[in-house]
């Protein structure tokens, strides 16, 4: 059932979000989906995928920590709880800036249509609710490009909580936000923990452009809206299989 | 010997001596200890040792005069700690892995030595500082700042990273022109590392061109930096004895030590040239 949620409108394709004209240096696209964990975004991201890659596009799909680059650092620091918030966010920034400047710059360069779950804003809203200065993660990933798109899933906390909680067995130190200090609980941290950044995400809607998914609404109806959203911001005959490169809009 | 820079970047006293005192009263001195943001979680009042930097590049006799300053510290009844780039736990094994296949992107190696930098002055440095420790840097992120900037990552942006980077009591730049930094390199290890001559920024196919080159830009960030941050420049081709006088004469002045009388022990006598 779809429930609009109470502060925010909750119909994406009714909010005319104002475009900033995008640097576009490059022919290709960047897609990205930002949410807390709960929200449905990466479900809607992998249907957004498998539509485009059974349709043949040209399309990368890449996700937020994920390069063997710095995992070993990552999984030293996670096991002996060795991270600060400082090191915690700079790591991860690292971990990023290999995944930009070897897969998604050279692929937008090639004229690609990148799908990324979760970008640069899952560390302005992660890294500030663990403590460091929003300007000085703006300034960390400054290198990045700005997403064509970026589709904010937003689910009450409580849903958002319940669909992790239930589904996980043991929630992990770091992902609970046990370094903080918040509660000596850790189903109690993860939701404080995911409540700030919650609201950290809420401030970037206007300033960041996102464009606003309501997560409780079902997950095909949704999917529906997501690829009439994509389809008129972004010209996807450019990425299509005949007309590669063939086309200028 | 000189000192550039005029804004007092280094915590000074009104007449120009270094002052302990005005710090750790706080009167208005101690925000100055950070560039930009404070670090979560840092008390600077609490920070009650002092923090000295030897820049320069290798082959400018930097880890030659800490293993010196340090006995001389020792002998003198203060407690020592070093840092230095890669020594980490947390990623100094991970980006000696990386700078060996040396196919990192410049970025992405700039914020592992980032990660490098902030996980020693979290877990080693500030606590030594609490703890009323010396702490000897073989470099810091001067070095750091200058490899990106030469590579052609903004100077701003790595400003902007190392805001909350602890401002040193006293930062000395070991100065040598590149020519003696190589004949020195090149006698201690018979070769010149790939990373020393920047052989990623294909300046040269040649060796020798390559690191000459390489090392005047990075002479030229310093230079830059030298004016911004107010270092105390001294000649590193002067003899050890020489420029480890220079050195412990400001570090005295700045703890308030009187004598600056000293005579390596013989485990470090070969250094003494």
């Amino acid at each position: 059932m779809a429930t609009a949620l109470p502060d925010i409108p909750a119909v994406a394709s009714e909010s005319p979000v104002k475009e900033p004209a995008p640097r576009r240096e490059y022919p290709g696209a960047l897609v990205v989906v930002e949410g807390i964990d709960g929200s449905g975004k990466s479900t809607q991201l992998y249907l957004l995928k498998r539509w485009l890659e059974i349709g043949g596009y040209r399309i990368h799909f890449t996700e937020w920590n994920s390069s063997p680059l710095v995992k070993s650092a990552t999984r030293r620091g996670k096991q002996r709880r060795l991270l600060t918030p400082t090191t915690f966010s700079l790591l991860h920034a690292a971990d990023f800036a290999d995944r930009c400047e070897r897969q998604i710059l050279p692929l937008l360069r090639g004229g690609y249509l990148v799908l990324a779950d979760r970008y640069i804003y899952t560390a302005f809203a992660r890294d500030a609710a663990r403590g460091c200065a929003a300007h000085w993660l703006r300034n960390l990933y400054s290198f990045a490009p700005i997403p064509d798109i970026t589709f904010y899933f937003r689910a009450p906390l409580d849903v958002a909580v319940s669909r992790i909680v239930s589904g996980r067995p043991k929630l992990k130190y770091y992902e609970a936000g046990m370094d903080l200090g918040l509660s000596l609980d850790r189903a109690e941290s993860f939701r404080i923990f995911q409540e700030r950044i919650l609201a950290n995400y809420d401030q970037m809607i206007e300033t960041d452009h996102f464009v606003l998914m309501d997560g409780t609404v079902r997950v095909n109806k949704l999917q529906k809206l997501m690829r009439q959203i994509l389809g008129k911001k972004i010209d996807l005959d450019q990425f299509g299989p005949k007309k590669a490169g063939a086309k200028k809009k | 010997m000189k000192r550039s820079g005029k804004n007092g970047a280094q915590s000074e006293g009104s007449n120009g001596r270094p002052s302990r005192r005005g710090r750790k009263n706080g009167n208005g001195e101690a925000p100055s200890r950070f560039y930009g943001t404070t670090l979560p979680g840092v008390k600077l009042e609490e920070l009650s040792g002092a923090l000295f930097v030897i820049e320069g590049t290798d082959g400018s006799g930097r880890s030659t005069q800490i293993a010196l300053l340090t006995e001389w510290l020792e002998s003198q009844g203060f407690a020592v700690q070093t840092m230095g780039l890669r020594r980490s736990f947390l990623v100094g094994e991970d980006i000696d892995a990386l700078l060996a296949e040396n196919s990192v992107t410049r970025t992405t190696l700039s914020l592992m030595y980032s990660t490098d930098f902030f996980d020693q002055l979290e877990r080693r440095i500030l606590p030594a500082l609490r703890s009323g420790l010396i702490v000897l840097a073989d470099r810091y992120i001067f070095t750091l700042i200058a490899r990106s900037a030469v590579r052609g990552i903004g100077r701003d942006y790595l400003h902007g990273i190392y805001e909350m980077a602890l401002r040193p009591d006293l930062t000395f730049w070991l100065n040598v022109r590149p020519e003696i930094a190589f004949d020195r390199e090149f006698k201690k290890s018979q070769t010149i590392s790939y990373w020393e001559s920047g052989r990623d920024m294909s300046l040269s196919n040649d060796l020798f061109q390559s690191f000459i080159r390489y090392q005047s830009l990075i002479k030229k960030e310093f230079e830059y930096l030298s004016k911004r941050h107010g270092f105390i420049e001294v000649d590193g081709e002067g003899s050890v004895s020489e420029v480890n006088r220079e050195l412990r004469k400001r570090i005295a002045s700045h703890l308030g030590i009187r004598s600056t009388h000293y005579q390596p022990s013989h485990a470090l006598s070969h250094l003494w040239r």
